[in-house]
């Protein structure tokens, strides 16, 4: 699946582990689905690699919240292009401070990547069969920005 | 009116680029059937019965007579001589052509127009009174408000993707012209004690098949909170708000589930965080945007007209009904507010042909500096009109069939457009409304039964709120047949009520008969003053149900 990190094709260098393997990674970069990630929370924590977390709209933001300092990796996860809940999932994680890298996974596809990156993601792993070159150019399409957001907190009239 | 600087030019000619590129897209198979359609309804573009339709933004109503030429030569070039006026007070055009949309689209940015977000899972076009700014008991203008929302809403980034549509109204005074109460939000203008100005804040009103009174979850918003606080309800929908069930993804259905109270806190919690960001207000915005609806230059002989308009009404009986029902107070003496009839005889509610809208341009130029308002019922107001300029305006008026004195009537109907054209639609509407014209054309007649209002939808989506009409009609598919329910009492105004059911759904032949039945029944117990709504709410439904339904013999 082909990644674009600040409009970069990039290789991806986190690997997705489950309840299976996990033992086996734990101190690689590791990215977490939730439910996993709330049982094993305690070992995670302490582990040596990189910890990333995998979260759709259904689960509970608030766990993401609480580990802030020790993620470097949010996974939003878009089952459908129409569930928005993920934008202010992102908007909420980054202005609590969050820098790390915010991805966008599942049904994500060109044309939502600029008001995405405007809600803090950075990173979007975009479905093969919907990639091409071309998409890095949805970023920046409309450039004036009527409200605050993620990229720039200050609305038109602050700018 | 607000007019565009070169940032927001830039906005709607990028977004007109932008649009263009995805219709080619589309068009050439990169872009799959359903994600366009979510990008076409963004903008605008539905697929009808027919054709696409394409309705276009007129932010809360405001117009001027550049706009309405351009929008009558775009009828011309594009579609069939005509364009629709609806109740969000946009404009639809019924036979656009999906390849030249993006065309429409670029003609409509020289004049300052689009069509972003007038339809579609986002924030809607905001509305507000279509008497705004004219009022002697305005707490203050609500259009600058509106615009100031405007902006926040255009493009906004975390709210592209809502549950569900979501709609914003704006009131300024007490008489509430805009259905505040039954809008996703409803905003008052309202002062404290201080006598400063803010927003009394409702949530959760609408239509559709669950409809609901707003909630009052604030009485008293300060005017500088206003987009973080709208901001904190957006947040709180977009995270909460049921995407399983689009019927159940509305905010009311979120706010009655959560009950008034815990959707308040909810708010409240956000909106803690986020009001001392920089998305509030400042002095300088606020005052940059009134600046825009500064009071027309008014002429100080404007009273020297009122003699001569005495005489007038006082020789022409016509044109005194006209004035009667059409015209209202201003607040500057000498002016008053006119009403276009967009309910002619026998044609479509709402609908204007390109020659009318250029004569409407013409009269605006001529009589109302420029300026053109639409309205919640689907007319147009000349709200400055001088009373010297009246009769005049009148006769010209009349000449483009747009002077039927039927304002607020039985005949100045919401009327959707239904099977006709609407792919959701369970009836038609149309006929019914010819119907109901048909019967009730006796001038006399209507002008004795007074203010009144009657509204239909062709299908449980309410586009017409026929919930909140004195009388509303619903029309339902029996087997295949046009039926049609109706309820009695509803109404979308400061005292806010829905509609009740009086019994089984009527024929298409007999919507006309059970009407006229209803109106005896009014006739029948009415006293000295008393408008429709209030003798329906003093003797309940049950007189008009015995009497509809009474057996024939
Ligand atoms: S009420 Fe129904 S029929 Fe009428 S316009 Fe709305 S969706 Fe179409």
């Amino acid at each position: 699946m082909p990644l674009l990190i600040n409009r970069v094709v990039t290789e991806d260098s986190w690997l997705l582990v489950d309840e299976d393997n996990l033992s086996t990674h734990l101190n690689e970069d590791i990215v977490v689905p939730y439910e996993l990630f709330a049982a094993e929370q305690e070992q995670l924590l302490s582990a040596e690699g990189g910890l990333g977390i995998r979260i759709n709209g259904d689960q509970d933001l608030n766990l993401v919240l609480q580990n802030l300092d020790k993620l470097s990796l949010v996974t939003i996860e878009f089952p459908a292009f129409t569930d928005g809940r993920g934008f202010s999932f992102a908007r909420i994680l980054r202005r609590s401070g969050y820098s790390g890298q915010i991805r966008a996974e599942g049904d994500v596809t060109r044309d939502r990547l600029e008001y995405m990156e405007r809600c803090g993601f950075d990173a979007f792993a975009i479905p093969a069969d919907r990639f091409d070159e071309t998409m890095v150019n949805a970023f920046g399409e409309v450039s004036v920005h009527y409200q605050g957001c993620a990229d720039d907190e200050r609305p038109i009239f602050r700018q | 009116m607000y007019q565009y600087n070169e940032q927001d030019q830039n906005l709607i000619n990028a977004r007109v680029e932008q649009y263009r590129d995805q219709t080619r897209r589309f068009l050439a198979g990169e872009i799959p059937d359903e994600e366009f359609r979510a990008l076409r309804l963004m903008n605008g573009l539905y697929i009808q019965r027919h054709a696409p339709m394409l309705r276009i933004a007129v932010p809360y109503g405001l117009m001027n007579s550049v706009q309405i030429r351009k929008l009558a030569d775009i009828t011309r070039k594009f579609d069939k001589n005509y364009a629709h006026f609806t109740t969000r007070t946009n404009i639809q055009l019924n036979w656009p052509k999906l390849e030249q949309v993006p065309d429409i689209l670029a003609e409509l940015a020289e004049v300052q127009m689009h069509s972003i977000q007038t339809s579609g899972n986002c924030l809607r076009n905001t509305t507000t009174d279509h008497f705004a700014g004219i009022i002697p008991d305005e707490v203050e203008d609500p259009r600058p408000w509106c615009e100031i929302i405007r902006q926040w809403t255009t493009l906004h980034p975390e709210f592209a993707y809502l549950p569900r549509k979501f709609k914003i109204a704006v009131a300024g005074s007490t008489e509430d012209r805009a259905a505040t109460q039954v809008h996703d939000i409803g905003l008052h203008l309202v002062q404290n004690d201080a006598g400063e100005t803010g927003f009394e804040v409702l949530v959760g009103g609408g239509l559709g098949r669950t409809p609901v009174i707003g909630k009052v979850i604030r009485s008293f918003l300060p005017k500088h909170d206003l987009l973080t606080y709208l901001e904190a309800i957006l947040r709180v929908y977009n995270l909460n708000g049921r995407r399983d069930n689009k019927y159940k993804a509305r905010i009311k259905i979120l706010v009655n589930a959560l009950g008034t109270e815990e959707f308040t806190r909810l708010v409240e919690t956000e909106w803690d965080i986020i009001r001392a960001t920089e998305t509030r207000l400042t002095d300088e915005h606020i005052a940059r945007i009134k600046g825009f609806f500064e009071p027309q230059p008014y002429a100080a002989d404007a009273v020297d007209g009122l003699a001569v308009l005495e005489n007038q009404l006082a020789d022409n009986q016509e044109f005194s009904a006209w004035y009667e029902r059409n015209t209202r107070d201003h607040k500057v003496a000498g002016y008053r507010a006119v009403v276009v009839s967009l309910k002619p005889h026998l044609k479509a509610p709402g609908d204007i042909t390109d020659v009318q809208l250029d004569a409407v341009a013409d009269l605006a130029d001529k009589y109302n500096f420029g300026e053109i308002r639409s309205t919640h019922d689907q007319n147009l107001v000349l709200a400055h009109v001088a009373a010297g300029d009246l009769y005049q305006l009148w006769q010209s008026l009349r000449d483009q069939n747009l002077a039927r004195p039927n304002i607020g009537t039985l005949t100045d109907m919401i009327v959707c457009p239904g099977f006709d054209f609407c792919s959701l639609a369970n009836a038609h509407t149309l006929t019914v409304s010819e119907q109901i014209n048909q019967k009730f054309d006796d001038l006399d007649y209507l002008h004795d039964i007074g203010d009144i209002k009657l509204n239909i939808s062709g299908c449980i989506n309410a586009c017409a709120h026929h919930h909140v009409a004195h009388i509303g009609i619903l029309g339902v598919d029996k087997n295949g047949e046009d039926f049609y329910q109706i309820t009695l009492g509803g109404s979308s105004r400061e005292d806010a009520s829905l509609g009740k059911i009086i019994g089984r759904a009527v024929p298409q032949a007999d919507v006309a008969n059970t009407i006229e039945k209803v109106l005896q029944v009014y006739i029948d117990n009415r006293t000295d003053d008393e408008r429709f709504i209030e003798t329906v709410r003093r003797i309940g439904v049950a007189p008009f149900k015995e009497r509809v339904y009474a057996p024939v013999n």
